[in-house]
């Protein structure tokens, strides 16, 4: 049997790591050389992901007749989207690794199963960003889930993180049984699992009740992995509970493949049934946004305040497929859309784990996270206080820094449609930044031009900006690169969004 | 231990359709000039016929399997005879006693080797058809692979010191 094995190159070598960390955990040598090992890999599966994207201009690569390759009978498609989110999970997953690295030594917990398992859940995001029919999607959905259920209990003394876990476990459960229903449903209706064959057979049917609510419940499905509201309530508790590092995980790669999930099966599974979930995400971005920065406002404490944040965000995410409401939408616009959210997707990521990792950074030495607890940062860490400012003025949209141009391309795509709705969402879009630039700007205003509260011995803190851990310092420098050149030349962003937007082409 | 029953019931079920015929085909409803609400009452309570009649056979053959015995058998009730039966040995403790944790270990290395041979079964009943194909090497690795990460797994909470009893 013909197996494209270059296509599955990113899968083996991860997969291959997942196992060689499980053995180097039982050898007796350090244990830090698991994360090593992970690292690694992380970076080895990065080089067959490159070698797929730039397949014509290599020698030793035969390129496929088509630009994407097709495996098991269209359950798995390796094309340039898939490659873009593929590079995505790695590196977020990398960054995501060396957070961990001090936090998790510190606590003495098991390391070699933490990387274990981070490394199991991000294999089952690669895989999720090819799958291309419901099976295939549900078991990689599954795999990036399952582990993080442990990541987020693994202060096992501490109850929040009990709680944490306990919350994200009875809400990931249920929302994979809505998830599997609706599945079940869809197929039940068409008889097909892959995403083409639900596509021709919607066209050839036509539309029913049950398809629309199967159809529905698989979108409520991810509507809970995204954490929009009204399917957010575990969000805060698990994200405040749970390990920082863990949930600046949660918070990218958990978050950014219940997107994927939404993106295909929307564009391609569900492509006829625009008036079914152009609505229902119209109403989904919407609430998110409105709710998630309201709350964030009335927060005193910055992790809370970033699960807020991400909630909302993933509002801002959800708005170009608000897009797809207007009746009179053309192909171009919804390739415009499709554009917008992986764009936003891939500068959410870069922007977020900054600032979680600014937030560790911090918390490690103040061993607060309050917000009143880190005024006058800059007297004592002035680098730390700058990265907080640059990761935060991103998050809230301030030129030139990336978060600008996620927000530039989001309004872009619904604003071009021409319809009443559309632009509703874009009104509302707007609002909303302007809340969101309150908060943002309250934790910056904190850090610069508060005075150093009684109960932090800003003496003794001083330099602590040169004391964070090489590998914590790594993930910050890397990230704070990342939101200045991909907010000053945003071009480069925009050809890999360009490229990707392929998927969303056939309307 | 039932597998010979499981037989004769499993041919049953293929041929209770046409015993109660539960859903008329068109033909049938349009001959008995039927109107369309009697046409869909008669599909519900015909769904429900079949579940009843399973339902009424299982009892019977359970009530059956009883009674039969209780005829059969010479009655002579003795107190070690009520006793709960535990392997064979005395009992110890009542029935709401504590189970050690251990065995919770035990019993999820014992289901995932469990759930391994639900998915040898089929894959060793399509090789040969695989191996026609020309696939035969490809899916015996595929196998192995599998079989190879759960064996890693075995491994694993061996020398986490898992499968230790003290």
């Amino acid at each position: 049997m013909n197996v494209d094995y270059h296509a599955l190159a990113p899968e083996i070598i991860l997969g291959i790591t997942v196992l060689a960390v499980l053995v180097v955990d039982l050898l007796r040598i350090p244990k830090y050389w698991t994360a090593v090992i992970g690292l690694v890999g992380l970076f080895a599966a990065f080089v067959p992901v490159l070698t797929l994207g730039f397949c014509e201009s290599l020698d030793f690569c035969t390129e496929p007749e088509t630009a994407q390759r097709v495996l098991f009978g269209g359950s798995f498609v390796v094309d340039t989207f898939s490659l873009v989110l593929k590079g995505l999970f790695l590196g977020a997953t990398a960054v995501a690794l060396l957070l961990s690295v001090g936090y998790i030594e510190e606590d003495r917990y098991w390391q070699g199963e933490f990387y274990f398992l981070m490394l199991c859940s991000a294999l089952g995001a690669v895989v999720l960003a090819s799958s291309r029919d419901l099976v295939t999607l549900f078991v990689a959905l599954e795999l990036v889930t399952g582990p993080t259920f442990l990541m987020a209990g693994w202060r096992k003394g501490d109850p929040r993180s009990n709680e944490a876990a306990l919350k994200y476990f009875i809400i990931g459960v249920l929302s994979a049984a809505i998830l599997l229903f609706g599945m079940s449903l869809v197929y039940g209706y068409t008889g097909e699992l892959t995403f083409g064959g639900i596509r021709a057979a919607t066209a050839a049917l036509g539309d029913s009740a049950l398809l629309t609510i199967g159809v529905i419940l698989t979108l409520l499905g991810f509507a809970f992995k995204v954490s929009a509201v009204p399917f957010h309530f575990w969000t805060p508790d698990t994200y405040q509970g749970a390990p920082i590092p863990v949930t600046a995980y949660l918070s990218v790669v958990s978050k950014t493949a219940g997107f994927v999930g939404l993106l295909t099966l929307s564009y391609q599974a569900f492509a006829e049934l625009r008036d079914v979930w152009g609505p229902l995400l119209w109403i989904l971005a919407a609430l998110s946004m409105t709710v998630g920065n309201l709350i964030a406002v009335r927060q005193d404490d910055i992790v809370r305040l970033l699960g807020y944040s991400s909630i909302a965000q993933g509002g801002f995410i959800l708005v170009p497929f608000g897009a797809a409401v207007a009746g009179n939408v053309t192909g171009d616009q919804l390739e415009q859309a499709f554009f917008a959210t992986v764009t936003y997707l891939l500068i959410y990521a870069v922007m977020n784990m900054g600032a979680f990792a600014v937030v560790i950074a911090g918390a490690n030495r103040l061993k607060s996270t309050l917000i009143a607890d880190w005024g006058g940062l800059s007297s004592y860490a002035p680098g730390l206080a700058g990265l907080l400012a640059l990761f935060f003025a991103s998050l809230a949209g301030i030129p030139p820094i990336a978060g600008w141009f996620a927000k530039l391309v989001m309004f872009s795509s619904v604003l071009g449609v021409d319809s009443g709705w559309a632009t509703a969402l874009a009104v509302i879009a707007v609002l909303n930044s302007v809340v969101a630039f309150y908060y943002y700007a309250k934790v910056i205003k904190s850090a610069w031009f508060d005075q150093v509260p009684d109960t932090i011995p800003a003496a003794e803190l001083r330099g602590m900006g040169r004391a964070v851990a090489p590998s914590l310092q790594f993930a910050l420098v890397l990230t704070a690169v990342g939101v200045l050149v991909l907010g000053i030349f945003p071009n480069l962003i925009a050809d890999v969004g360009d490229v990707a937007k392929t998927v969303a082409a056939g309307f | 231990m039932c597998q010979s029953r499981a037989v004769p019931l499993l041919a049953l079920a293929a041929q209770t359709p046409n015993l109660y015929s539960p859903r008329p085909g068109p033909q049938a409803a349009s001959a008995s000039h039927k109107g369309f609400f009697e046409t869909v009452l008669d599909q519900y309570f015909g769904d429900y016929i079949t579940v009843a009649a399973f339902l009424g056979m299982g009892a019977l053959l359970v009530a059956g399997a009883v009674l039969a015995s209780a005829a059969l058998r010479p009655n002579n009730p003795t107190a070690v005879k009520s006793q709960s039966y535990e392997c064979g040995i005395d009992p110890v403790g009542g029935g709401w006693s504590q189970t050690q944790i251990r065995y919770y270990i035990f019993a999820l290395l014992f289901l995932i080797f469990d759930v391994e041979a639900v998915f040898i079964f089929p894959w060793a009943v399509g090789l040969e058809t695989f191996s026609d194909l020309g696939m035969g090497v490809f899916v015996l690795v595929e196998m192995v692979i599998f079989i190879g990460i759960l064996v890693l797994g075995l491994v694993y909470a061996v020398r986490k010191g898992v499968l230790r009893w003290e």
